[in-house]
């Protein structure tokens, strides 16, 4: 015990010391944080558009204004010449095109169904579906006041006419807001991304410089060493964590339902698993610089299976199965879970049995790796 | 080369080659875990969500009523993995997350279709998840519009509309992604690449022992970069061999064009980690810097995933210095739709602007130094 108080001291000691990591560790997140929450956009808007009205009567004008007043599209640019509307897109000026025939007005009259055509970038295949899908609504609702002035004419075509009328109800966030689960998310990964980073440096320096094989021969344990490495980080971690979520609710009201102990609980499990990644990855390098690349690689991986930017049920089964290795994955779930449903531990006992399993395995590994290493 | 560069800056860009090749355990990570790296989010990044899990709660029993969430089940986007019988059923099923969203049918919705012009359903979706709520919210209403017209006895299509999908006919994800991939992860690697390069000399000190020499700062800096443009060139061109030969993105516009404007992007990245080896103290430092200051950056505001256009302003300013933003343009624009020089010079211009200040600062942050 009096061991780990003596690096401890040690450590702390390194680490505040320098004003600099300091300012990196607490003011970069936050201030990426405060950036990067704006970001976050799902919702596809100012899609830049291009028009091309071969028939300039006043119902044609009337669907460009449908499309106008959706706010979804900024009809920004103009021709006269079908072929030229691919150009528009060819040059990135816009990514989507709406070319209306010339007898547009005329055939709508006499029901000759003239042909509206609607090119689209589809690079994106996402956005596209969804630019697609906006489109088809606007159009849908165009037809339908057509209709209705025709049933107003013909009132026998009434009974004609059916329609089912979705009524959309969105539980727990009804303004469809994602930044209210990214916004922790980005915290999490922040705090991912030094802290696992900052462990396995501290370690691999010692290693490189040549003072781990000073401290090899005093007295001290491998895991009395690790610890000593891996407290100052967890305490300055989760002093961070606790101050970037709290100024996170307040700033951007996300409605926190759950309870406030259980996320403590699950932050502090889930900073148990990024340092014990950190020290994990310092077992398997040899300089700082492969430390990093190792950082990238693992951060870089729980991001992007994680669920926070792609669905998890969209992957390939056995890709599935990897996110099972992905601590963020499990934390993800939890804030989404836990702040705006107000779930559990006994909704979420599998999430923190994972993430405790993980962090147990994980310095179990390094603890060993560790002493083949140093014998 | 040494004719080219002067043979202080060639001595100095030896020593670097020899740094590097004399590790070759970094080497061999630094090339295969980007290829690791492509493999894995090449197939897990789909954003299409297919096989949606649906509740159904059916108050009509009716073959019509039915016949719609047969219907709905059929269709590739939903599976209805829950008959519901009360209604509370509901949000036990949605707090357990095995639905995504619930259909909730009212009596008489079967004659109701039959004889009225509106007939209202409920749809309760799961919003925790806003991103992919979006995206079911469209598909159901897609869904029941399609639905709407097909029940309706006489021709009710006044128009028809024709859709076209430019440069991605498939829709495929992967077509998107790749690319982009390749981009995010090159602008990656090259500014951790130079971050360390003279941070690590300030840290053994032999930083002090160039600056006594003779040689020039724009030697020194010139020296450092040149090494690594060729080693990130090698790196780029195998993911992107990768990308082609692996995923069979298409490659629509010239081999050339892309290879020469993509040194323009390397050269921006390495400038960019050179200026946090210049800033930082320590490589420790300099790691955390490079690390923070580009992963979430280049995914989120270069236009990789989340379409910039879609931003607030203040933000799509900021993406204006994010080399990446340029170079997806680039990339996407010469492989899906065979872009071609006349189009894409305008991309480089920013770059090039970039990698002047990213050097400029350096330069100045390094005379500090002395």
């Amino acid at each position: 015990m009096q061991q780990i108080i003596y690096i401890l001291r040690k450590e702390f000691q390194q680490i505040l010391r320098d004003r600099f990591m300091l300012a990196v560790l607490f003011i970069v997140p936050i201030v990426q944080l405060f950036i990067l929450a704006y970001a976050i956009t799902t919702d596809v808007k100012h899609l830049s558009t291009v028009i091309c009205d071969l028939d300039r009567s006043p119902i044609s004008r009337e669907l460009i204004e449908a499309f106008r007043h959706s706010g979804y599209f900024d009809l920004n640019h103009e021709t006269n010449r079908p072929a030229e509307v691919s150009t528009y897109l060819d040059r990135e000026k816009a990514v989507m095109g709406i070319v209306i025939p010339v007898h547009f007005s005329r055939d709508l009259k006499s029901g000759k169904s003239p042909r509206v055509q609607l090119l689209l970038d589809g690079q994106n295949s996402n956005s596209s579906a969804i630019a697609m899908g906006y489109s088809q609504r606007i159009i849908q609702r165009f037809i339908l006041d057509k209709l209705k002035d025709r049933v107003r004419k013909e009132p026998e075509m009434l009974e004609l006419i059916h329609q089912v009328d979705p009524v959309m109800r969105v539980w727990y966030n009804p303004n469809l807001k994602s930044a209210y689960y990214m916004i922790p998310g980005i915290i999490a990964i922040l705090l991912t991304m030094i802290t696992a980073l900052l462990t396995s440096l501290a370690i691999v320096r010692e290693r490189e410089i040549g003072t781990l094989e000073q401290l090899m021969v005093t007295p001290i344990r491998p895991y009395q060493l690790i610890l000593g490495k891996i407290i100052p980080f967890a305490i300055l971690g989760y002093i961070e964590f606790s101050i970037a979520m709290i100024l996170a609710v307040l700033w951007w009201r996300i409605p926190f339902i759950g309870s406030i102990p259980v996320l403590a609980a699950f932050i502090a499990a889930f900073i148990l698993t990024t340092l014990g990644l950190g020290v994990f990855i310092s077992t398997m390098v040899k300089t700082q610089q492969q430390a990093l690349f190792f950082c990238w690689f693992f951060i870089i991986f729980a991001l992007l299976m994680s669920g926070f930017f792609f669905p998890i049920e969209n992957m390939p089964r056995s890709l599935q199965y990897l996110t099972y290795l992905d601590p963020l994955r499990y934390f993800m779930t939890v804030v989404r879970e836990l702040i705006l449903k107000g779930a559990g531990f006994s909704q979420l006992w599998q999430e923190m049995a994972a993430l405790l399993v993980f962090g147990a395995l994980i310095f179990t590994l390094s603890v060993l790796r560790f002493q083949k290493r140093v014998t | 080369m040494r004719r080219l560069l002067g043979s202080r800056t060639a001595a100095l860009a030896r020593k670097e080659v020899i740094h590097i090749l004399r590790d070759p355990r970094s080497l061999i990570i630094i090339f295969i875990l980007p290829l690791i790296m492509m493999m894995i989010f090449g197939y897990a990044i789909d954003m299409d969500l297919k096989n949606i899990r649906l509740g159904a709660l059916d108050h009509d029993r009716s073959p019509s009523s039915r016949a719609f969430l047969e219907k709905l089940h059929a269709s590739p986007n939903f599976e209805i993995t829950r008959r519901l019988v009360r209604r509370d059923e509901i949000k036990t099923m949605i707090l357990s997350r095995s639905i995504r969203a619930a259909v909730v049918l009212p009596e008489g919705f079967g004659e109701s279709i039959r004889q009225e012009i509106l007939t209202p359903i409920q749809v309760i979706v799961d919003g925790a998840d806003a991103n992919s709520a979006n995206i079911i919210i469209n598909f159901l209403q897609a869904y029941i519009a399609d639905y709407s017209l097909s029940l309706s006895t006489v021709h009710l299509q006044p128009l028809e509309v024709r859709v076209r999908m430019l440069y991605n006919p498939g829709m495929k994800s992967a077509n998107f992604v790749v690319p982009g991939l390749v981009a995010v992860f090159l602008m990656m690697v090259c500014a951790m690449l130079t971050s360390v390069t003279i941070a690590r000399e300030k840290e053994t000190g032999t930083l002090e022992q160039i600056l006594v020499s003779p040689i020039r700062k724009h030697e020194v800096i010139i020296g450092k970069v040149l090494p690594y443009v060729v080693l990130s060139f090698l790196i780029g061109s195998v993911i992107l061999g990768f990308s082609y030969f692996w995923f069979k993105v298409p490659f629509r516009g010239s081999v050339l064009l892309l290879a020469s404007l993509s040194l323009f992007y390397i050269f921006t990245a390495l400038a960019f980690g050179l200026l946090i080896s210049t800033v930082s103290p320590n490589q420790q430092m300099a790691m955390v810097i490079s690390l923070v200051s580009t992963i979430l950056p280049v995914i989120m505001l270069s236009g990789f995933i989340f379409p910039l256009a879609s931003m607030p302003r203040v933000l799509q300013w900021v993406s204006y210095v994010i080399p990446a933003r340029y170079f997806l343009l680039v990339i996407r624009g010469i492989m899906l739709k065979g872009t071609e020089i006349g189009t894409a010079w305008p991309w480089i211009l920013p770059l090039m602007g970039l990698a002047a200040w990213f050097l400029l600062i350096a330069a100045r942050r390094f005379k500090l130094k002395l």
